[in-house]
Parts: C-alpha cells; structure tokens; sequence
C-alpha cells in the first residue's frame, strides 16, 4: 500500500519534483563553485569541488528519470515493463563518476596534510611559493 | 595469442595490480615490470598498425555488448599512428628512468613505476576509445596519476604544484561531465560514431554550450591559454621522467581529445577559426613568458605550450595538409622536448641550483648531455637541417595556401622569440 501512495504522489506532483531535482542539483553547483572561487581554506576549497560533482551526479540521475517508472531490472511480474523503466544509463554513469570523485578527493586531501606540513597553515593566500 | 587492442588496457592494469606482490620477490622486479609492459605496447602497436594498413581500421567490442550499447575501442591510422608515438615513448622514458634511479630514493620508486605506467594507459585509452564517458574515465586516470607524480617529491613546492593541478584538474572534469550529460540528453547515446551522426538534430544554441564545455575540460590538459597556469609549476616540479611524459604524451592525449570533439562531434561555424585563434593566444602569451624564465624547467614548460598553441593552429586551419604538418609537428615535439626534458633534467641535476644562469660551464662537466642538449634546442627552433625546420615550414605553406599572411607573421616571429630563449640557454652552458 505504501508504494502505491508513493507513485500516486509521485505522479501528482511530477512537475515540481523535476523542477526540484534541476534545481537543486543547479544550487549545488553554484554553492560548490562559490566555495571553490572564495574560500581560502584549503579544505573547504576541496569540499566545494566535492559539492559541484554532487551536483551533477543528482542531474545525471534527474534526467534520467520518468514519471512513475520503475527500477530498471528485469524481475517476475515486470517482464514487459522495458517501456517504464528509468534510464539506466546515467545511474551507471553517475556510479563510475562518484568513484572518480572518490579518487580525486582522497589524493586532494592527502596533499592538503603534506602541506599543512610544510607551510604550517592551511590558507591558500598563505601558500604562494610559486608564482600563479 | 591474438593481439587485439584491448591489451593497451588490460595489460598495464594487471601488471600494476601484480606490481606490488611481484616486487617482494624481488625489489628489481618493480622497476623492470613497467619496461616490459612498456616493451609489449610497442609491439601491440607493431602488430596493430600492420592490421591497419590492410583493413583501414579497427574496431573491438568489449565484453560481448554491441557498439551503440556497450564500449568500443577503436584504431584508425590517425590514433593508431599516436597510440605508436606513446608507446615508443613510454619505453624510450622507462629506459631513462631505469638509469634515474639515484635521484628517486628506492623505497618509493614502486609506486613510481605503476604510477607512470598508469598515465601513459590513461593517455592510449583517451585516443583508442569509442565512447565519450569512457574518455572521461581514462582523462581521470590520466588526471589522478598525473597530480600524484607532479607531488611526487615530498616537498614543499611539489605539493603546491600538485594542489594546483589537481584544482584545475577537477574542474576540468566537472566540466566535461556536464558536457557529456547536455549530450546525452540531446542524442540519447555515449557511443561518438553515432552522436556525430545524430548530431545535426541537436540545436544550435546548446551545441554550442557543448563545444564551449569541452573545450574547457580538453583544453586544460592540452594547455590551452587561459586554463594552462598548471603547466609550468607541474612541469618545474616532477620529476625529470615525469615531465618528459607530460610533454610528450599526456599533453599529445588532451590535444587530440580537443581536436576529436571538434572534428567528429561538431560543425558549427567557426569553431575552426577559435581553433586558430586559441592557438594563436596561447602560442604568443608562452614563448613571451619563456623569455623572463631563470628556471630551465619552468621555460621548458612554456615552450612546450607554445608548440601545443602551434598545433592547435596547424588544426584550426583544416586542410589536408595542414593536418599533416599538425602530426608532423606533434610528432618531432613529443621525441625533442623529451629529449630536452631529459637532458635537462639531467643538466639540473648536476648544476645543483634550478636556475638557468648556474649552468654556466657545464658543457665542460657533461660534453655528451650538453651536445644533445644543443640538438633538442636547434631542432625545437626549427634550424634547417632538423626536423622542426620541416614541421613549421609544412605550417607555413598550409597557411600561405590560405593566404593567411597574419599568421605567418605571428609564427615567424614567434620563432625569433623561441630563438632568443633558446639560444641563450644554450650559449650558458
């Protein structure tokens, strides 16, 4: 019973659910792009850089869903439901893309330990042994 | 065994997942596996290439899904003949730094090794693969083993140039992202061969937000002008081995991975003359900054970034024969600024501080070094009998073809720049 409230929801308030998710997925681009543009701390830097691929990864599932689709897996009682499932495509993207993510994030912060080492400070405007 | 293209992939990351067990064998065993997996590419793309001169191309599926749905690598003449240059060089690489050993200290170079080979991987896979999320998962790999090597030394200033890359780096892949996604929902496909088909039905305006994306992404890693203030610091603080790698393959992968965006996937009006006009910018703004540099590896780099603006010209213009001269050039580029990377590295090495002026005399020390050294520069120059003389003079009759006057201008004169930089390095030693 619970599911069959849940798709009706889902289907009353389709738009404003789409409306939702690009929203929000474009607000978590901006906010990530702004701590990245002008936070100083290293750390925070990295976090922006972690929030604007959050971002996309929610737009990437976003566009890929359809109204009132289901899990795009073959199971008993779902053999002809090709035609509503949601995109499998991007979900598959978006796992390979938060690995990536994953990837990039460990080896950012490891190098913020190695120069807080050396510099004794975490801010970027402090860091400026090289020239930009 | 059947050599087919997918062992460029395979084999590298079996032997980087080997390399740690293997080594406690043996603690040589580590640094010889990356020369023989090196060894192995160049005769994938000796048997390969044979293929390719008979069929025309090649084209493998991966695990059994067809084309439009799963992913496929692909071997034309064009990416053949590159994936051979890497391969080559990556071998010519390992062998200097088999005899680097003594700068590197022995505990680390383990992970050097894998983490070299994994970027020359990375840099074969952005030019054999079939399909765009693919490429972006190999520009990571690339990315990812590229910020690590650059921070390899542990000190202070490798880890800033790291930080750096590694910033720019990760915006460059949120961009591309965002470019594949705006794609995907425009044609409905990952696969390039069939969104350079559907492509026409995609609208002007969002293709453009497209093209402008990619070029963002490509353009850091193929040091465009605006997006390239990672260049100089990374190429300054890797290790010697390591920038010889990254002028002569990675940045090879990021220009050919621009390049291929606009030919295959785009025909809007006038991306060929941003083509020239990036290039052009981008060629001017670094030979200028070269001439200021103290630091050998610094003007290096930003020699190495002028050439790439060159070949984005030589692209930009389009024809035939300029596409040539754009192998042509990426070609004598990619052995002579190794070689010079390498022999300067080597230079450095000995002259104990970085800056240019303290290698006064040291052809008298190292005779044979500072020789090879003179022969990278006048060939880098373009002095007659060398091969860049020959590169640039195919630029220049592509762009008289044109009758782009402008552009021969600014390319002869930005050659006496290059001479002046050049020359007084080489007058030093």
């Amino acid at each position: 019973m619970m599911q069959e409230e849940f798709n009706e929801i889902f289907v009353k308030y389709h738009e404003i659910i789409t409306l939702g998710v690009y929203g929000t997925s474009i607000a978590l681009m901006l906010i990530g792009l702004y701590a990245v543009l002008m936070k100083k701390n290293l750390v925070k830097i990295v976090i922006g850089l972690s929030i604007i691929d959050a971002g996309i990864h929610l737009l990437f599932v976003g566009i890929g869903y359809i109204r009132g689709g289901t899990a795009p897996i073959f199971s008993p009682g779902y053999e002809n439901a090709a035609n509503r499932m949601v995109d499998p495509v991007p979900q598959a993207l978006v796992l390979t893309a938060i690995v990536i993510g994953f990837a990039v994030t460990s080896v950012a912060l490891s190098l913020i330990i190695r120069l807080y080492k050396h510099h004794n400070t975490a801010k970027i405007d402090q860091i400026k042994s090289l020239k930009w | 065994m059947v050599i087919t293209p997918i062992h460029y992939i395979i084999v590298p990351l079996l032997a980087a997942f080997a390399i740690p067990l293997i080594s406690k064998i043996h603690k040589e065993l580590s640094r010889i596996i990356p020369g023989i997996v090196m060894f192995y590419n160049i005769v994938i793309s000796f048997v390969l290439m044979q293929e390719v001169n008979t069929v025309g191309y090649i084209s493998e599926i991966i695990a059994g899904w067809e084309a439009p749905w799963g992913i496929n690598l692909i071997i034309t003449p064009f990416s053949g003949f590159l994936v051979s240059l890497i391969s080559v060089l990556g071998f010519l690489i390992w062998l200097y730094q088999y005899k680097f050993k003594k700068v590197i200290d022995v505990g680390e170079i383990k992970s050097y090794g894998i983490l070299q080979m994994m970027m020359i991987t990375g840099a074969i896979g952005i030019i054999i693969t079939g399909d765009i999320f693919n490429l972006f998962v190999f520009m990571e790999i690339v990315a990812v083993t590229a910020v690590s090597l650059t921070s390899f030394y542990r000190n202070r200033d490798g880890a800033e140039a790291g930080f750096k890359y590694l910033l720019i780096g990760g915006f460059a892949s949120a961009m591309i992202l965002l470019a594949i996604l705006l794609l995907y929902t425009q044609v409905g496909t990952l696969n390039m061969a069939e969104i350079s088909e559907r492509m026409h039905m995609v609208p002007q305006g969002i293709k453009a937000t497209i093209l402008v994306l990619f070029i963002i992404g490509f353009g850091i890693e193929a040091e465009m002008f605006p997006l390239n203030g990672w260049a100089p610091d990374a190429y300054s603080q890797a290790p010697g081995p390591t920038s010889a790698a990254f002028a002569g393959i990675v940045v090879k992968a990021g220009v050919y991975g621009l390049v291929r965006i606009i030919f295959t996937l785009f025909d809007i009006e006038g991306a060929f003359d941003f083509l020239i006009i990036a290039g052009l910018v981008t060629m001017i703004i670094a030979e200028f900054s070269a001439v200021h540099q103290t630091n050998l590896k610094r003007m290096l780099a930003y020699s190495s970034i002028g050439q790439m603006g060159l070949v984005l010209i030589a692209f930009g213009i389009g024809t035939k024969a300029a596409v040539f001269a754009a192998l042509f050039l990426m070609f004598n580029h990619a052995i002579v600024k190794s070689l010079l990377f390498m022999t300067g590295s080597i230079l450095m090495y000995n002259s104990k501080s970085k800056t240019i002026s303290s290698l006064n005399g040291i052809a008298k020390k190292l005779p044979y070094v500072s020789i090879l050294f003179a022969i990278g520069a006048f060939a880098i120059v373009g002095l007659p009998p060398f091969s860049g003389f020959w590169s640039k003079l195919y630029i220049l009759t592509a762009a008289a073809d044109k009758e782009m006057i402008f552009l021969i201008l600014a390319i002869l004169a930005v050659s006496i720049v290059e001479i002046v930089y050049y020359f007084r390095v080489v007058s030093n030693l």
